[in-house]
């Protein structure tokens, strides 16, 4: 069944004036499960999309369509892990962690029992009753990272979410997120500049074209799991996304110094 | 262990506090009385840290201070109570309605730094000479900075903040108590500290204009029976009181907030 449908969407930003059109044309279907990667250049428009997937930002044209139904607001059902991250400093991190449960109505002792596995998932538990700014990088992230599971959404919408994170953190977390995927079945969106990462993860994996942006291509990556990044059987889709994302990067850069 | 450790440095600090404290009031009634003996201003102008004294205690035995203090607390209590409800009610009600909000923000920002005491005629003709007209005063020179402060602070908020939280499916009153008053806390913390002292400013002033009682008043009698004493006496508490409500109150709860945000973390 098609989880998420994202038709047409097109999107343009008013630049200093200038309206500069960053997503032109974005069409992809999400199965029901399904475990969708985008990779593409830095300012194609990946974070916008997930926005507009989540219902924060407005497409100017083109529907997103929630299983078969146009979505129109954001909405617990797609929690995003924000680029960002986007903790609440006002909250002790196991707050933080509980956000979205608290605003759902769940009571506190089983929002307790949500908040102590994934704060032990992200081995983050030693830290619950910090605040945000008494952590790093890495550890913010991988907050947020808990905070988005505990909502237990239909889908996932992940914004390189492993980007702080030192290699041995990420392949942890890599093995981890399949399993979570492969046991609960989520749908999940995640976008990375890390073609590696992307090919662990993905069953597809989307590779967005320098704005304005369309989806160049798809390459679905047929292969067991749980995948480790060392694996040699996974580089022959390593290379063919690198190919397909060189001509954008050099498109991208060349843009930045015009 | 961490904790210990600063707990340990905070009690070194009140302590340090405390001697500084101290030894500026030593150094301050010193520099007085040193004045006082050089015999440049007349005694009934600049009186001794000892008539000071004695003045105080006299109008500490005859319950006038006590009362004046009762009074006067009272009084900008329910004013500035008034004032801060109403203050945050209009100022919500400017940010859900834009052009209102930017109109009413440009007007208050005039209001802001007119001056508590130019309000004390308007006050007397309007309402009349009694504690209504007091309350006028207080609440008219310290809601603008509530107002202004509401406003500016939810819509300094980093879109962030309110993104994620629509995204866990906060809305309406949830986002509103959960995120947009949380997030602006620091800052309207700072918005409250101001329109208190604004209300502080404001109702010793309408005291010594329009009223019979409070410490104002006090003051004004003073200088009707050239007592300087007096006068000295009722402007030390004045500052001790501004300066206790301030300490204890409305700067401890920044501080906390500021501590919460990690904000004291700046190199
Ligand atoms: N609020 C905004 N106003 C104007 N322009 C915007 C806004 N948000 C994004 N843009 C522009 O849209 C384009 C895409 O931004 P976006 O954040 O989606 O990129 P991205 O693909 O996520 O990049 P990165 O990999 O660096 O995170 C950029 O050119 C950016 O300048
Ligand atoms: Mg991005």
């Amino acid at each position: 069944m098609t989880k998420l449908q994202a038709k047409n969407i097109v999107k343009t930003f008013d630049h200093n004036g200038n309206s500069v059109l960053v997503l032109d044309s974005i069409n992809l279907n999400v199965e029901e499960g399904d475990f969708v990667c985008i990779v593409g250049p830095s300012g194609c428009g990946k974070s916008t999309f997930l926005n507009i997937i989540a219902g924060l930002e407005q497409p100017d044209s083109g529907e997103i369509l929630l299983n078969g139904k146009p979505i129109s607001t954001a909405g617990p059902d797609r929690t995003m892990v924000f680029q960002e991250g986007a903790l609440f400093p006002w909250l002790k991190v196991i707050d933080n962690v509980e956000f979205g449960l608290k605003i759902a109505g769940i009571p506190k002792d089983e929002r307790r029992l949500i908040s102590q596995r994934y704060l032990d998932m992200m081995q983050l538990t030693k830290f619950a009753d910090s605040y945000v700014y008494q952590l790093s990088t890495g550890m913010k992230q991988r907050i947020a990272i808990a905070r988005a599971l505990a909502m237990d959404p239909e889908i996932l919408l992940m914004d390189e979410p492993f980007a702080a994170l030192d290699s041995q953190t990420r392949d942890l977390l890599l093995v981890e997120l399949q399993l979570i995927w492969e046991r609960t079945k989520k749908t999940i969106i995640f976008v990375t500049h890390n073609i590696s990462e992307s090919v662990v993860l993905g069953n597809r994996v989307a590779v967005f074209k320098n704005r304005p942006s369309q989806i160049k291509k798809e390459i679905t990556i047929d292969y067991r799991r749980p995948r480790l990044s060392e694996d040699e059987n996974l580089q022959k889709y390593y290379h063919q996304i690198v190919q397909e994302l060189k001509s954008e990067v050099k498109a991208q850069i060349k843009d930045e110094f015009q | 262990m961490i904790q210990n450790i600063i707990s340990k440095k905070n009690s070194f600090a009140n302590l340090d506090d405390a001697a500084n404290v101290v030894l500026s009031l030593a150094v301050f009634i010193g520099v007085w009385q040193l004045v006082f003996m050089l015999g440049i201003w007349p005694k009934i102008a600049l009186p001794s840290p000892l008539i000071v004294a004695e003045s105080f205690a006299k109008i500490i035995l005859n319950h006038t201070l006590l009362q004046g203090v009762g009074v006067t607390l009272g009084r900008l209590l329910v004013g500035f109570a008034i004032s801060f409800t109403l203050g945050m009610l209009i100022g919500f009600t400017m940010i859900r309605f834009k052009g209102f909000g930017k109109t009413l923000n440009s007007f208050s920002a005039g209001l802001l730094s007119f001056p508590s005491i130019a309000w004390v005629p308007f006050s007397i003709l309007l309402i009349g000479f009694n504690d209504l007209g007091i309350l006028f005063v207080v609440i008219m020179s310290s809601i603008f900075s509530i107002m202004i402060s509401t406003y500016g602070s939810i819509r300094n908020i980093p879109p962030i903040y309110l993104d994620a939280a629509r995204n866990m499916g906060a809305k309406g009153l949830s986002l509103f108590s959960h995120v947009t008053i949380p997030a602006a806390a620091p800052s309207l913390i700072v918005g409250i500290r101001q329109a208190w002292s604004f209300a502080w400013h404001a109702i010793i002033g309408a005291e010594i204009l329009m009223s019979i009682v409070g410490l104002g008043h006090i003051l004004s009698v003073g200088r009707e029976f050239l007592d300087m004493g007096q006068v000295i006496a009722s402007m030390i508490t004045i500052f001790t009181i501004g300066l206790l409500a301030d300490r204890l109150l409305l700067f401890k709860l920044e501080e906390k907030v500021r501590r919460k945000w990690g904000l004291d973390y700046h190199r």
